[in-house]
């Protein structure tokens, strides 16, 4: 069965490094995987060096697939398996008053989008041809708007063909074998706080616990004794593990699950996709 | 008659935007000015901080030291929308049933350029009220720093003549009137209702007469709110980040700015370099057998290393963009930012590098 994997959290927390790296790690385990952007304009374009990313999917240096799915396309894509007609689907698409109604029917893009997220295992459009799929979402309150879409859009659209797949989406992303959801943090105060508040959230909406991932985790094995001691590093190393300690402790008392991935002291973004999870040395 | 100056801070979710509008602020007060800062999503600290926690209006900054006054807000989003809409529809207007439509409800949270609208809103009703010298704007955390630019233009572009049309058109009258409608309008709405079905498309034009009596207004407001921003009096601060996508993503936008004939000021780049300098081999010999000196340099020196590929990519790209506008790095505190205190830090940090007038 097809495994979906939702990455979120607030924004500049590294929800996109964290996500290329998961796509790299179940790309070399022999999975066929496909790593997704969400939004308008492509981020990994910049962030991987890669000419093009676009709807249809593109084998990467790395391994794996990648490609961005916009509301609109998702929309089109729908449209098309339903009207069956090209001339009707043109009309609709390339018409300035179909644009203006898309963009403002609340949830339509968006039931548009995990429609086609969840094509695989509701085996409806196209076969899926991924084992994995990652979805490099949106930010913390988008992406909320995104998992509340197809309650919301059941109500409004009751007798639709949309509606009736509502339930199905809704469904299967409720399903734990099927749908996993990571949300990316940082080892501080706020970023913890509220990525406690995101996991609530998303537990309220879709009776489903999420992964949490503490992100740019230093992993000092060793102890810092107390020295006094004017080293700045020092200094900036026993405030980066204090807030650490803080981090685990408030996270092991909340009993969700979580890890951390590591910091790693690079400014290659590939460095830090293809470097393994064990990896000891900073 | 005061004339009041602006700068917006544009940049991408997760930079520091909020910190740093916020120091800008305290910085430019402190020589003086009256000075508004318009933040979108402070942490609590933060807002504990300047004293505007839970408050919806613009509060003063109360235990501000500097010689002027500092002022600030939480832009409350939902509550500027509806604000907007009540006076835009007019007095005597019901605006009971709009606030309580599910559309309405889902497209003032969601809806791309909603956010920006009312950042907008609240910049050029306080830019109105001519009460500061300065008016500093945070904006909505985006993916990309160009959206805040593009919002505005997308809302507006949703209402159009066809829109108009359609929902003039009612229903149970007969069928010359729908003739009024052009062929590939009905077309349209006849697709719509295929995907979404009936009971949608009722709703939606339901929700579209409500629109039509304030969408001119909507329309109006940001091209006047336009007009703010390109005008001679609002510069603009690009606050990233240092890496190659933000830093490549800023470049472009920096032209792309130009182009529109927004005034692109300065590019900060937050949390640049370490607040103390680091140097290599400082600890030689520790006394205490528990501590392991070796893994704590090879950790140093990973950091060091690490410190100095950063500086150089900052001048890569720091180089090519001099002539055309400041670049300032600003120091990656330790502590985090969130008190009087830190804030200051910045703030004295912010003067000592941007030229403020």
């Amino acid at each position: 069965m097809q495994k979906i994997i939702f990455v979120t959290g607030k924004g500049g927390v590294g929800k996109s490094t964290y996500a290329a790296h998961l796509a790299y790690k179940y790309s070399k385990s022999g999975r066929k995987t496909l790593l997704v952007e969400l939004g308008d304009e492509s981020y990994f374009n910049k962030f991987l060096n890669i000419t093009k990313v676009s709807y249809q999917p593109e084998t990467t240096l790395f391994g794996f697939d990648l490609s961005i799915w916009t509301g609109r396309d998702c929309l089109k894509e729908y449209a098309l398996q339903l009207l069956r007609s090209e001339s009707l689907y043109n009309l609709f698409f390339e018409n300035k008053l179909s644009r203006s109604l898309i963009n403002i029917a609340p949830g339509l893009a968006e039931l548009a989008i995990l429609g086609k997220i969840t094509s695989g295992p509701r085996r409806h459009g196209p076969s899926a041809r991924h084992d994995v799929i990652i979805i490099d979402s949106f930010a913390t309150g988008h992406f909320l708007a995104l998992i509340r879409a197809p309650k919301g859009m059941m109500e409004a659209i009751k007798y639709g063909p949309m509606g009736e797949q509502s339930r199905s989406i809704i469904e299967t992303m409720k399903n734990e074998s099927i749908c996993e959801y990571h949300l990316v943090c940082l080892p501080e105060e706020l970023p913890i706080t509220e990525v406690l508040e995101l996991e609530s959230a998303i537990h309220n909406e879709l009776n489903i616990k999420s992964k949490i991932i503490v992100n740019k985790w230093w992993r000092y094995e060793k102890d810092l004794v107390n020295l006094p001691s004017d080293d700045n590093f020092f200094n900036l190393l026993k405030i980066q593990l204090d807030r650490q300690v803080w981090t685990k402790r408030t996270l092991d008392q909340s009993a969700q699950s979580w890890s951390n991935f590591p910091m790693i002291f690079t400014t290659s973004a590939e460095d830090i996709i293809c470097k393994s999870e064990l990896e000891m040395n900073p | 008659m005061r004339s009041t100056k602006v700068i917006v801070c544009i940049g991408c979710g997760g930079v520091g935007k909020t910190t740093v509008s916020a120091a800008l602020g305290y910085a430019l007060a402190s020589k003086g000015f009256k000075v508004l800062v318009l933040t979108i999503d402070p942490s609590q600290r933060l807002a504990s901080t300047l004293g505007i926690e839970g408050k919806k209006n613009i509060t003063q900054v109360l235990n501000f030291e500097g010689k002027g006054q500092l002022f600030a807000s939480v832009i409350d989003h939902a509550l500027v929308f509806e604000n907007f809409i009540k006076r835009a529809s007019g007095h005597g207007v019901d605006v009971e049933p709009i606030l309580k439509n599910r559309l309405y409800q889902q497209m003032s949270t969601n809806l791309s350029g909603s956010q920006e609208f009312t950042a907008l809103e609240m910049l050029y009703s306080s830019y109105e009220s001519n009460d500061f010298d300065w008016i500093i704007l945070d904006t909505p955390p985006a993916k990309h720093a160009i959206d805040f630019l593009n919002a505005p233009q997308k809302l507006a572009a949703l209402f159009n003549e066809s829109l108009a049309k359609w929902i003039k058109i009612d229903d149970q009258k007969s069928s010359w009137f729908s003739q009024l409608l052009a062929t590939s309008t009905r077309q349209i709405i006849q697709i719509l209702e295929t995907l979404t079905g009936s009971e949608f498309v009722k709703e939606l034009r339901q929700f579209f007469t409500y629109v039509n009596d304030w969408q001119k207004k909507l329309e109006d407001r940001i091209i006047q709110a336009h007009a703010l921003l390109v005008g001679p009096q609002t510069k603009f601060f690009l606050i990233t980040g240092l890496d190659h996508a933000k830093l490549s993503e800023a470049k472009e936008l920096g032209s792309l700015i130009d182009r529109q004939g927004y005034r692109l000021e300065n590019v900060i780049i937050n949390r640049a370099y370490p607040e103390k300098d680091i140097k290599i081999n400082e600890i030689s010999t520790i006394k205490n057998e528990d501590f392991n000196l070796e893994y704590y340099n090879q950790w140093k020196n990973r950091y060091v290393e690490w410190t100095n590929q950063r500086s150089n990519l900052l001048h890569k790209y720091t180089d090519q963009w001099k002539p055309n506008f400041e670049v300032i790095a600003l120091k990656d505190y330790f502590h985090t930012i969130s008190d009087k205190e830190s804030l200051k830090l910045i703030a004295s940090e912010v003067l000592e590098k941007i030229k403020l007038e």
